[in-house]
């Protein structure tokens, strides 16, 4: 005959037990859940009532140093900061996809955009005649980024500009009230993107679209080139 | 006080005496030819970024861009020296606390340099990337500042954009000679647009893309340390420095 209080301690460990495997089985679940959402490199659920709408992003390209307008597809929201969110983070997933010309690492990308009105400064604002069409407030972007992003960001020069100058093209393509963007890191000021872009300046939203030219030989050189077919046009 | 020695004593025929002379005058007229020939000394800046805690990027193995820059450094100042540019480095060694870009733009600010150079190095993209400052250029003269008027921090480099256009174009002509894939762009990657000197951002991926360990390779790097010194002596044969003879006891700076 077992003892009444062997019995009792017995019963209490196999509960405890069962209440650990449930604890564990549940913190796996978890663990796994948030896995599969880094390494998910689809942009955010768009409303199901929205129809798919063409944008034009400005795609970059390692080999050439290039940024060239690339016509797109993409399920958008109507609300403008989302949509600017949801426009960045279909951007940048395509970087993530195999064969990219831009190669980043998927994830999450970025958090917010905040779209913030900027009243005209006081000498710009002439006007021509009683009826001249509004002129559209300029805003300012300020692009969330996640920190995740920042993290896994590949490290140069080149690669940072780049997706800076990406995500500056696609704003002032899809957003012409959009004069100027700054950046965030979580919430907050950040020096740079991954040692080397500046992310604590205001940039100029502006068409980035640029295919830089080969070096030219001085005019001086006797076998000098003349082609310039290949110019470039910087931001 | 000359002290004249009799050439008696050594049993020398006197009329040996004037070819001497003529050999000595011969090489010492040579030799001042030779120094007419040598081209305008120019101080040239080095900056090997990063260092301390900021380690740069962590390029193949072990490599980390703070330490590739700092042996590029050594290697571009053992090829420029002969070849009488002047030099000074930002930095010849790890610092133990954080060394920031300002701190750098400083130093190449008051030194006055004819070029500054700063030195990156990735993983990412293939070649030589030169990169210049995203300011916009004085359209014209009247946009320059006068010479009296204080210089923005944040603009410094702007009236600097075309010298250091044609200084990011001799090096890629250089390199290209050299048979090394080069890109030319633009961005704001501090300290450029705080630097007063016509200046350029090298930065040095892997030769292709399917040999990212290529960047560590010896060879490659002294490839691109020769092109490097041949574009800069072309840059000073067609830029000769305004002042003339930079103070070469001004050019000694981090000196290893
Ligand atoms: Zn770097």
């Amino acid at each position: 005959m077992i003892p009444r209080y062997q019995r009792i301690i017995f019963w209490s460990l196999v509960g405890g037990i069962a209440l650990m495997a449930a604890f564990l089985l549940h913190g796996c679940q978890q663990a796994h859940k948030r896995l599969t959402a880094l390494n998910d490199a689809t942009p955010i659920a768009a409303p199901t009532n929205t129809n798919t709408e063409d944008v034009t992003l400005a795609v970059a390209n390692d080999a050439d140093a290039s940024i060239s307008p690339n016509a797109d597809q993409v399920a958008l929201p109507q609300d403008p900061s989302l949509r600017a969110r949801a426009l960045l983070d279909h951007l940048l997933s395509t970087y993530s996809l195999p064969g990219s010309a831009h190669p980043l690492q998927s994830g999450p990308a970025v958090d917010d955009v905040f779209l913030v009105n900027q009243s005209p400064a006081p000498n710009a604002a002439v006007v021509i005649s009683d009826n001249a069409a509004p002129v559209p407030q300029s805003q300012l972007a300020i692009v969330n980024l996640h920190d995740s992003f920042v993290d896994r960001h590949p490290s140069g020069i080149l690669t940072e500009a780049l997706t800076i100058q990406s995500i500056i093209g696609t704003l002032h393509f899809a957003f012409p009230a959009i004069k100027q963007v700054r950046f965030l890191v979580n919430g907050q000021p950040h020096d740079t993107l991954a040692g080397h872009a500046d992310l604590l300046r205001t940039y100029p939203a502006a068409d980035t679209t640029s295919h830089p030219r080969p070096p030219q030989l001085p005019p001086d050189t006797p076998d000098a080139t003349t082609d310039t077919s290949t110019d470039a046009t910087h931001p | 006080m000359i002290t004249v020695t009799p050439l008696k004593s050594y049993n020398q025929p006197k009329a040996l005496n004037p070819p001497l002379k003529l050999i000595a005058a011969t090489i010492f007229l040579a030799a001042l030819a030779l120094k007419a020939q040598q081209p305008p000394r120019i101080v040239v800046l080095l900056d090997p970024a990063h260092g301390g805690p900021d380690a740069g990027a962590h390029l193949s193995g072990t490599l980390l861009e703070k330490d590739l820059t700092l042996s590029l450094n050594s290697r571009l100042r053992a090829a420029l020296a002969p070849n009488n540019f002047g030099l000074i480095s930002t930095r010849d060694s790890d610092p133990t606390v954080p060394f920031l870009t300002d701190q750098r733009a400083e130093i190449a600010n008051r030194t006055h340099p004819a070029a500054c150079l700063t030195l990156h190095a990735t993983s990412s993209g293939r070649g030589i990337h030169i990169v210049t400052s995203a300011l916009p250029a004085p359209r014209e003269a009247a946009d320059l500042p006068s010479p009296h008027a204080p210089i923005p921090w944040d603009a410094a480099q702007s009236a600097s954009i075309p010298q250091s256009l044609r200084l990011a174009n001799e090096l890629g002509v250089a390199l290209l000679h050299a048979r090394i894939p080069v890109l030319l762009t633009q961005g704001s990657i501090p300290p450029l647009d705080n630097l007063n000197c016509p200046a350029v951002a090298i930065e040095i991926a892997p030769l292709s893309f399917s040999k990212p360990a290529s960047i560590n390779d010896a060879a490659y790097q002294q490839r691109i340390v020769q092109a490097i010194a041949a574009g800069l002596s072309s840059w000073r044969a067609h830029n000769p420095p305004v002042v003339p003879g930079a103070s070469p006891n001004t050019a000694t700076g981090a000196a290893h």
